[in-house]
């Protein structure tokens, strides 16, 4: 118990030390850091627009001095202007640091320095994983290893311009998805049948559901709205198909496969017919709550937008069909692939567990 | 999309038979909640305070329409809704001082057309994406710890609650690491695109860290993992607190 306090206390203070040296890391910026020192709003000017949106745009003065490069210590004056509602403009307050980019004799903000409150937040993550008893490594291990194979995915995306986008989300999510189970299950047979399982499942399920869309001539799916409108568009949107589905696939799987290998020890010579019966019964359960988990994550993701659009006056439909027609088409497929992993799973499971002997 | 929602509800009617019926009944009750919370908001209603309602109703049909042992689904329901609560608590500071609120010069182009000044207010929106984005987290790890942990009570009733947390634990430790994947893996697919962008505009790595739309995603993970992380223990108190008044009940007989 002793002990276990004493590594909390050493976890807290490394996480605060790590957390005052981002604040202090401006000399590691080659763009001028400025440290915003003094505010002031010089106007308001409260407007309305053509859809009855009431705003208002505001004007601030701001000074500061420069925390690094040769100039360090000079005071710097600049105007920023934003409306209250900070969409993509920025409210600035007096401590915070912002990097500048200088054009000339000018400066401008470029961007609000926010490194310090990431490493804050992880080891806010890390200090909670410390205070209890889970077994952190196997975890951190597989959370790492499956970071860096997503750096080598993005370095070889960038590389090749996207060109195998497809083919290397493919690669990338067998990889992923193995580790995740290798790390969790161990090197094991069921281990090896879960992963059976999830691969089956979700090809399956992304293969009907491409069908299904070219049957259907992409109607109703505007695929040119992909983030940041990347090409090429079908590929870009299967690959963020692929990976959002994939964890909770994941999770499906194991939690099937492990409950009927539970049953066969307990009852040993239970049938297959009945296993397949029971491990679709499971899964009944987790149909639910899995959609769920990806319909919230999606419709989140585009909230900013559709507020955006319904502010200016545009129609729910309207609104719905430009923002959320990719994000409900990603969710529908998702939930075939829930929907389809549960007699999968059942079937391959149970014709694998009545083979062995426990 | 109409070929995919008909695949999928006769998929759906094959495999869940007479449950798909109340599943679908759940989800279009979901998504009526999510539209309402949008239009509320949109009308110029509180975002936080909107958020906060919408979060209970979204809850209370998460949990109470998908677990049927009704001891399970009370202290599931109460745990996320705690749970929900201190999310709260800890965005609010955290995405006022990261300023990680609406949306990026990345996305101008798509912006061109609006009014800007929308009058929503965006940095509390931050807040309320964060909390949609756990909503499905949370209500599934504390229905599965809960049930897992009940499910074990009822096998060794003899159990003492300090052995209930530890359970708990064990429980947790599996329930843990999927939720990391789903979150982790969702983290993949939503900036891929961005870092594929931020490459193409010649991003340096320090303006890649400090990218307002990459810290908002990041966040969002983080914090929803500290929900999930959370969940164990509570929950734990809760069947634990079951537990206690269950032993004195049985010492006064």
């Amino acid at each position: 118990m002793k002990k276990n306090i004493t590594r909390i206390i050493i976890v807290v203070l490394i996480v605060l030390v790590a957390t005052v040296i981002t604040h202090f890391d401006s000399f590691i910026y080659k763009d001028p850091v400025m440290k915003i020192q003094q505010v002031k709003v010089i106007s308001r000017d409260k407007s309305t627009d053509e859809y009855k949106n009431t705003d208002t745009q505001i004007d601030q003065r701001l000074t500061g001095i420069l925390l690094n490069t040769s100039k360090k210590g000079k005071k710097v004056t600049l105007k920023n202007s934003y409306y209250q509602s900070q969409l993509i403009d920025q409210k600035y307050r007096k401590g915070q640091q912002v990097i500048l980019s200088k054009s000339g004799q000018h400066y401008s903000i470029k961007n609000v320095k926010r490194d310090t409150v990431l490493v804050f937040s992880l080891g806010l993550v890390i200090i909670l994983l410390f205070c209890m008893k889970f077994s952190r490594s196997k975890l951190l291990i597989s959370v790492l290893l499956n970071l860096l194979v997503y750096f080598g995915f993005i370095k070889l995306l960038i590389h090749n311009n996207n060109n195998y986008l497809l083919i290397m989300t493919v690669i990338t999510s067998l990889l992923i998805s193995g580790i995740a189970l290798l790390v969790i299950l161990g090197p094991t047979s069921d281990a090896l049948m879960a992963y059976l399982s999830t691969v089956c499942a979700t090809t399956l399920s992304i293969l009907l559901s491409v069908l299904l869309l070219k049957l259907s001539g992409n109607s109703g799916v505007h695929l040119e709205l992909t983030d940041f409108g990347l090409q090429p568009y079908f590929s870009v949107f299967l690959s963020q198909v692929l990976f959002s589905v994939l964890g909770v696939i994941l999770d499906e799987t194991m939690d099937i496969s492990s409950s009927l290998i539970e049953m066969k020890k307990e009852v040993s010579d239970v049938k297959e017919s009945a296993l397949f019966k029971a491990g679709i019964n499971i899964g009944r359960e987790l149909i639910g709550p899995l959609i769920n988990i990806l319909l919230f994550i999606v419709i989140a993701e585009h909230l900013n937008l559709i507020l955006l659009y319904l502010s200016n006056g545009n129609s729910i439909g309207y609104t719905f069909t430009m923002t959320l027609s990719l994000g409900f088409t990603q969710l529908l497929i998702s939930s075939i692939g829930i929907v389809l992993t549960v007699p999968i799973t059942s079937f391959i499971a149970s014709k694998i567990i009545t083979r062995r002997a426990y | 999309m109409l070929f995919l929602l008909g695949a999928f509800v006769v998929l759906l009617l094959m495999v869940a038979g007479s449950r798909a019926f109340s599943l679908l009944f759940g989800l279009a009750i979901n998504l009526i909640s999510i539209v309402a919370l949008l239009i509320l908001i949109a009308d110029g209603f509180n975002v936080l305070v909107t958020t906060a309602i919408i979060s209970l109703i979204i809850l209370i049909v998460a949990i109470y329409m998908n677990v049927e042992n009704s001891n399970t689904a009370n202290i599931a329901f109460k745990t996320s809704i705690l749970i929900v609560l201190i999310i709260l608590l800890i965005t609010v500071p955290l995405e006022f001082w990261a300023s990680a609120q609406g949306m990026g010069i990345e996305d101008q182009e798509e912006l061109e057309a609006f009014s800007l000044a929308a009058g929503v207010s965006f940095p509390q929106l931050a807040i309320a994406i964060i909390v949609v984005n756990s909503l499905g987290v949370i209500s599934e790890t504390s229905v599965a710890i809960s049930s897992g942990l009940n499910e074990i009570i009822l096998s060794k009733p003899t159990l003492t609650p300090k052995e209930v947390f530890a359970d708990g634990f064990s429980v947790g430790n599996k329930i843990l690491s999927t939720q990391t994947n789903t979150l982790l893996f969702n983290f993949f697919s939503a900036t891929f695109p961005l870092f594929f962008l931020m490459n193409s505009l010649n991003y340096k790595a320090v303006d890649v860290i400090n990218n307002k739309l990459l810290v908002a995603e990041i966040l969002t993970m983080l914090i929803c993992a500290m929900g999930v992380i959370l969940t164990v223990p509570i929950t734990a108190y809760f069947v634990y607190r079951g537990v206690g008044k269950k032993s004195i009940d049985s010492i006064d007989k």
